[in-house]
């Protein structure tokens, strides 16, 4: 507290230089009028008006002290030269008391209220310039960087507008603290604790404070300020501005990864688009050749099984782009879905139609019970998911065997589930064959696959909100099982019924 | 040899139209190829073709709009569309703009040649009587009546499962849009009401089709709408 002692010290010398200031000046405006009055041969009550006059105007502009000396000095001026007999100094005379009565008591009452005038005016002034210094600090804080971390861009505006000795911020959401200024080591501390206790605390020494910072009710963090006289309105509007401030940038942040991850799924649906075509260009054309060499059935066994090769090469080509293409695709749909209704009876219809030549000769059984369920989702990925349990059916089951496709409500989630006969899955493989490009062991060289479309189909139900799951057993077979989080249901049976009551 | 027809591809990649050029030639069909849209209106105008293949997404006019230019002044011309995968949106358009099928890339030339095959059939056929009594399978169907047959056995229909099943059986081996189906059944007011649609699709498959879960007749085209089985492809045999 070394510093202090001397700031107030230099204190007290200047304002007594101030009061010796005071008197002389009052001294001096005596003589002269002194000087003038008894020259100009001014009568006692004309003089004593034009001392009375200089009291006044002492106690307006210093004070009461400096005012009691020029009194003191005037009422005996004015005994000397004023009051007959002239030129003599009368102490017994009561006219002297009366004249000095009245000249203190003036000074004393004009003091007072001058000073009183003065502390107001100081004070709107001060209101003045803190309110201008708040104006301006919400109109940087406005223009602060917004790619740059946002905290110590705050402390350093508020010291530099405020000229604070020291200012420390807690934000509370990243539990960052920035601090700017001298001795800001315990407004740290400060900050941290008015957040944590959640209400407004004194420091130690002077003018030292901390704030929560609220928006609404909610606390954000503590702003703590040290070493300037601000009004308590003032500090509170500090700490409102500071509030905004971050949760601004917040927003601002929060937005821009959103702008950002539109931009990137933008980008990269445009990149496939021109992917998928170059691919499936030369894909068509080598198909084309291929399948029209076996057509044309002018080849020798051997020719013909090569072109054949090709034939077969090119297409497992296609279904490998496809499925990368649609795993992306997938990938960037987390996030954008585009949402619609979907009758999971149709869904199912519709991939059972694609798949109807690869189905050939299976039996395929649908349930009843998916007539009516929708869901909420994405018609395309939806389809794409159902695609690979239905493929991966045919592929992995037992020639021939039916196949069947079941899809229920239960506890608010649509079921849907995917039987197939044939050989289980092993344990270990149960959990790693939703894995992208993941094969099963015993799988591997049995039938063709490109590893992708389970993890494709789990791609497909997490991104809705739902989960995929697999049981396998030795006599009964595996079902696979696609659970979506419920949308509305039923309301195409009223069709049906009116259509057959005709 | 003769020819099986006269086709016109177009297509803007070069590796696209050699491969098919080389192939169908090869198959007996008569070949000329365009790489865009403007040209291809060119080659139709100044020569007679029964089928162009004509790829959706080609620069300058595209293939869509080259098929509605197309429709308008060849009523008759059959037109297939190349489309890749995942392009529903594009396949219903191409249908709404008057192209009679599509088929997606990368194809079978088997499957192509049928398609081609039925197109050349369609447009070479004379007109049709409305009324005449139409035979798939083992599906009769008498407009003039309004009786449809199994088997020789009657099958009782609600009036808009006929007018369905009519509408589907006169352009059979076609794609038909959902929107165009109920169009044609229900009158220009509807459009979108697809439950309607599956619906009725599900109880005529009960009536008419031997194993309603693996219809043999009225197919499912996923997206895009329904199509009845062609007539030449002995549906129940080939399911059995």
């Amino acid at each position: 507290m070394h510093n202090e002692g001397e700031a107030n010290h230099r204190k007290v010398v200047r304002s007594q230089l101030r009061i010796l200031r005071g008197c002389l000046a009052g001294a001096a405006a005596v003589v002269v009028a002194t000087f003038c009055a008894f020259r100009l041969n001014l009568n006692l009550s004309t003089s004593g008006s034009l001392y009375f006059l200089i009291v006044v105007m002492v106690a307006v502009v210093w004070g009461f002290w400096e005012a009691s000396v020029t009194s003191l000095i005037a009422v005996n001026c004015l005994n000397y030269f004023f009051v007959p007999p002239v030129l003599t100094w009368r102490v017994s005379d009561p006219q002297n008391w009366v004249a000095l009565a009245t000249f203190e008591i003036t000074a004393l009452t004009v003091s007072r209220l001058s000073t009183r005038a003065q502390g107001q005016a100081r004070a709107e002034a001060r209101q003045r310039a803190e309110l201008e210094k708040l104006y301006e600090l919400s109109r940087r804080i406005l223009f602060l960087d917004r790619r740059q971390t946002i905290g110590p861009q705050i402390v350093s505006l508020i010291q530099d507008i405020f000229r604070t000795e020291s200012v420390a911020l807690f934000d509370a959401a990243q539990a960052r603290l920035d601090a700017t200024g001298s001795r800001a080591d315990d407004l740290d501390e400060l900050a941290r604790s008015a957040y944590i206790q959640d209400s407004t605390l004194k420091g130690a020494g002077a003018h030292t404070w901390a704030l929560v910072l609220r928006l609404g009710s909610k606390p954000v963090g503590a702003i703590a300020l040290r070493g300037r006289e601000l009004g308590r309105l003032t500090i509170e509007s500090i700490a409102s501005l500071a509030a905004i401030a971050l949760e601004r940038a917040r927003s601002f942040e929060k937005e821009s990864r959103a702008e950002a991850a539109h931009q990137t799924e933008q980008l990269r649906t445009a990149v496939l688009d021109a992917l998928a075509h170059a691919f499936k260009t030369p894909l068509t054309a080598i198909r084309t050749a291929s399948s029209g060499l076996l057509e044309a059935g002018r080849l020798s066994t051997d020719d013909t099984e090569l072109a054949a090769l090709i034939d077969e090469q090119a297409e497992h080509l296609n279904r490998l782009t496809s499925e990368l293409l649609q795993m992306a695709r997938i990938d960037a749909a987390e996030v954008m879905l585009r949402r619609e209704r979907v009758s999971v009876l149709t869904l199912i219809e519709d991939v059972l139609a694609r798949y109807s030549e690869q189905l050939h000769g299976r039996r395929l059984e649908v349930s009843d019970s998916a007539s009516g369920l929708e869901v909420h989702g994405d018609r395309k990925i939806l389809l794409a998911a159902l695609e690979q349990f239905i493929d991966n059916a045919s592929r992995y089951s037992t020639p021939g065997s039916p196949i069947s496709v079941t899809a229920e409500e239960n506890l608010g989630e649509v079921i849907i589930a995917i039987h197939n006969e044939g050989p289980p899955i092993r344990p270990a493989d149960r959990e790693r064959i939703f894995e992208r490009f993941y094969r099963a062991e015993d799988t591997r060289h049995r039938a063709p696959g490109t590893g992708l479309g389970l993890s494709i189909a789990k791609k497909a139900a997490e991104a809705h909100g739902g989960r995929t799951w697999v049981v396998s057993e030795d006599p009964t077979g595996t079902t696979f099982y696609f659970a979506l989080p419920r949308g509305a249901r039923r309301q195409a049976d009223a069709v049906a019924r009116q259509d057959s009551d005709r | 040899m003769p020819s099986h027809g006269k086709i016109l591809i177009v297509d803007d990649e070069s590796s696209i139209r050699r491969a098919l050029h080389n192939t169908l030639h090869g198959m007996g069909f008569d070949v000329d190829d365009a790489s865009d849209g403007e040209s291809a209106l060119q080659f139709v105008r100044e020569d007679k073709y029964d089928v162009v293949l004509l790829d959706i997404n080609m620069p300058g006019i595209g293939g869509i709009r080259a098929c509605r230019e197309m429709r308008r002044s060849l009523p008759r011309l059959g037109i297939l569309m190349l489309t890749v995968r995942d392009s529903e949106d594009d396949k219903v358009a191409a249908l709404d703009a008057g192209a009679d099928d599509y088929i997606t890339k990368p194809f079978n030339i088997r499957e192509l040649a049928a398609r081609i095959r039925a197109a050349v059939r369609r447009s070479s056929a004379s007109h049709v009587d409305p009324d005449a009594e139409i035979r798939i399978g083992n599906i009769e169907l008498d407009p003039a009546r309004r009786l449809v047959r199994k088997a020789g056995e009657p099958v009782h229909l609600t009036p808009k499962e006929f007018d369905m099943l009519r509408y589907l059986m006169t352009h059979a081996g076609l794609p038909i849009t959902h929107a165009r189906l109920l169009h044609a059944v229900w009158g220009p007011e509807y459009g979108g009401e697809l439950e309607y649609l599956r619906t009725f699709v599900r109880q005529l498959r009960k009536k008419l089709e031997d194993d309603p879960a693996e219809p043999a007749y009225l197919l499912t085209d996923s997206h895009i709408g329904y199509r009845f089985a062609e007539a030449k492809s002995e549906p129940v045999e080939e399911s059995a």
